[in-house]
């Protein structure tokens, strides 16, 4: 071993200063092993009840099965991604509804959420029965808020349709769950409605996370309500945004059940989104296979969508 | 260290002596069990009308067969059919099942291997002398015996005959006079007929009879059964073309944003003059407080003297355990006795030949005639199209409802579509 001019010691390899990497390293692989009877349980769960279905539906996606135990799949190489891309009549309608409704949830409900948020985040009469009222949806199940929804939407009966008439709006009113133009945004004003207040409890908790005495000096400095918010608050609540557009484009691209409860996925597949898609595939057309591939390709998406997301946050926490 | 290593040692050998002993022990329970037999027997949810008939049959079934049991499990109509697909060819299927006749529904699962060929119970209990002829057809299409007949329901334009005495107008004998009808309802200002758009198959009673009108029987056959010509025959558009009428001019309004159950709601109420409905709608009626005197019952005037309908059956499960019990309750449920205490429950008349056809609901005495005058059925494509196919089906019915498919377009399409797999 030797020693060179700054005195640190070096390894076998003769670079100077990386002993302390490299025992760094050691120590953290010692870790490692001393974690793993820990990690093990969990691990083999993992792998067992979420890669190994993840890959075998990929897998599938290269074969033709009607989903029978007692009929064998068939090998049909890349024969059902050339089938959705090129003659699956429905597929390409889910793709647009699910990158819109991703879209849209990062917009909309976000948006909603942090104004709400910042609304009920000061001292005011009132303001735990606010919070309660607007987190309430948020803890029904997605159906029954299709099937309240549906009842608001219902073309004769419906609470938006009378409400129009009776303000002398009967133009305004419209078949809401009907009509393949506006169906995807009737659904998606329920999924406001349901998903506002859980996004609007994470940016509460955040802006505790915000130092007052900032806030403060910002205001002694002479900076007013707005500037504070872009220059103190907003960059305070970074770790919120990112929790919040992480989870929010992982449910909004998992969203299946409130457009099953209340549209089906129609009219005429107008509110299919490609979660459903897939489903309906293998599950109501018992075509396996094009389920698979529709599932892979959502599978694609949501990883090029999150993944560097999640990696440029993560690697901002290690620093 | 040692201690420890040799205290794992004989917990683990306690452990596994423990499951062996366990499996033995579950092994003779078993084996104790095996005098009591459970029959699964998957249904669609009953009527409140149906339901005290079921469970009298069942009960009766149970004191005649000591150590049998018939546990009814009851489902929606999708959720059924999603749930016996999910269940094919694994042991946690039903004994018994009901589900619809045809290629594209029993003729799926039964080519999936999951019903039970029940030739030798037909020698056993003399089925072949029980059913009517057109009852046992439905059973034999696919060759073999799968099942035994549950119903044969017809389908129908129901009227009520208030509304059509306000708007001045008879039962439809002809198209041209159904179109007089509707016409003479909206001059009124009485919503001719309500359909349900959600559930999709509910518009398509509609779009089936108008095939069967423009195309004729022999042209509507092979279209539905062999999905060929849809691009080529004139009759296929101007079908769409009719379509698109109803749903612009006659259907209420909205029924594309409305389950079948909220659409009749407008029947049973009085705001919609007609529902095309089939057998079964007859109980359903009477349950939800509407006079059934009230009421007419005529069939869809396509103009070849089919009557639209379809079959029912009664499934064993190919992985039933207990077949032999299964068979002995089917034998039950379809001998006279309990078909005479079922009369009019599930259909209007019974596919017993030796039930006669029910009279506790007035609607029920109407169906003789009209299947006598009948010269055969037509199906519902939901049973002649395979599942994709059915689900194409309702896109493009549903499309030129809302205008986004032309109705030259439409048989083009679903051509189209059929020739690309």
């Amino acid at each position: 071993m030797a020693i060179d001019m700054s005195g640190s010691r070096t390894v076998s390899d003769g670079r100077p200063g990386s002993a302390r990497p490299a025992r760094r390293q050691r120590r953290r692989r010692g870790q490692f092993v001393q974690a793993l009877p820990y990690l093990l349980p969990a691990g083999v769960l993992y792998v067992w009840f979420l890669a190994y279905p993840m890959l075998d539906a990929v897998r599938l996606s290269f074969y033709s099965w009607s989903g029978f135990r007692t009929q064998a799949p068939t090998f049909v190489g890349w024969g059902n991604y050339t089938r959705l891309f090129t003659a699956d009549p429905v597929f390409w309608t889910a793709f647009r509804n699910s990158v819109l409704w991703v879209g849209m949830s990062v917009l909309v409900p976000m948006t909603l959420s942090l104004v709400l948020a910042l609304a009920l985040n000061r001292r005011m009469f009132g303001r735990n029965l606010f919070r309660s009222v607007f987190y309430l949806p948020a803890v029904f199940a997605s159906i029954t808020v299709a099937a309240m929804w549906r009842w608001i939407y219902n073309p004769t009966v419906g609470t938006v349709n009378e409400v129009l008439s009776a303000a002398g709006l009967d133009s305004w009113t419209q078949q809401w769950l009907g009509n393949p133009r506006i169906a995807l945004y009737a659904v998606f004003v329920a999924a406001i409605w349901q998903g506002v207040g859980f996004n609007m409890v994470l940016f509460l908790a955040g802006l505790q996370q915000v130092p007052t005495e900032l806030v403060d000096a910002a205001r002694v400095d002479g900076a007013r309500g707005m500037q504070v918010f872009r220059h103190v608050t907003l960059p305070a609540l970074r770790p919120t945004f990112v929790v919040v557009i992480i989870l929010t484009i992982i449910n909004s691209l998992k969203v299946f059940d409130l457009i099953v409860g209340m549209t089906g996925g129609g009219p005429a597949q107008s509110t299919q989104v490609l979660a459903l898609w897939s489903w309906t595939q293998s599950f109501q057309n018992h075509n396996f296979g094009q389920g698979g591939a529709v599932a892979t390709v959502l599978l694609i998406i949501s990883m090029c969508l999150v993944v560097p997301y999640l990696a440029w946050a993560l690697r901002g926490e290690d620093r | 260290m040692r201690h420890t290593r040799s205290a794992v040692v004989a917990g683990i050998a306690v452990a596994a002596l423990a499951l062996v002993a366990g499996c033995s022990s579950s092994g003779g329970t078993a084996s104790s069990s095996t005098d009591k037999v459970d029959l699964k027997f998957w249904m669609l949810t009953l009527e409140p009308s149906q339901k005290p008939i079921m469970d009298k049959i069942i009960a009766d079934f149970e004191a005649a067969n000591p150590g049998v049991t018939v546990t009814l499990e009851e489902r929606a109509i999708d959720a059924h059919k999603e749930a016996l697909r999910q269940v094919a060819g694994t042991n946690a299927g039903p004994d018994i099942y009901r589900y619809w006749e045809g290629p594209g529904l029993s003729g799926e699962l039964i080519s999936a291997g999951t019903s039970l060929d029940l030739a030798s119970y037909y020698d056993k209990y003399k089925w072949n002398d029980r059913f009517t002829s057109a009852a046992l057809a439905g059973i034999t299409q696919y060759g073999g015996y799968n099942g035994v007949p549950f119903t044969l329901q017809g389908e129908a334009l129901y009227y009520n005959k208030t509304l059509f005495s306000q708007a001045g107008i008879t039962a439809p004998t002809t198209y041209d006079e159904l179109i007089k009808d509707a016409d003479a309802l909206v001059a009124k200002g009485i919503t001719p007929i309500e359909f349900g758009g959600t559930v999709n198959w509910h518009v398509m009673r509609l779009l089936d009879s108008l095939i069967e009108t423009t195309c004729g029987a022999a042209t509507a056959d092979t279209l539905n059964t062999t999905q060929k010509g849809w691009d080529t025959e004139p009759c296929v558009t101007q079908a769409f073309t009719e379509l698109k009428t109803w749903g612009d001019k006659y259907i209420n309004t909205g029924f594309m944003g409305m389950s079948d159950a909220d659409a009749q709601q407008l029947f049973y109420t009085g705001k919609a003059a007609m529902a095309l409905e089939g057998t079964w709608f007859d109980g359903m009626l009477t349950d939800n407080g509407v006079n059934p005197d009230d009421i007419g019952i005529v069939p869809f005037p396509t103009g070849t003297d089919r009557l639209y309908g379809f079959g029912e059956a009664l499934y064993i499960g190919k992985a039933s355990a207990h077949p032999d019990q299964a068979a002995a309750f089917l034998d039950y449920f379809t001998s006279e006795t309990a078909q005479k205490e079922a009369s009019g429950a599930w259909a209007a008349m019974s596919v017993n030949k030796d039930v006669a056809p029910a009279a506790t609901n007035p609607l029920d005495a109407l169906w003789p005639t009209i299947f006598s005058n009948a010269s055969g059925l037509y199906v519902n494509n939901d049973q002649n199209l395979s599942l994709d196919e059915t689900t194409e089906y309702w896109r493009i019915q549903n499309s030129v409802l809302t205008g986004d498919i032309a109705p030259a377009d439409a048989g083009a399409q679903f051509q189209k579509f059929v020739d690309s797999k």
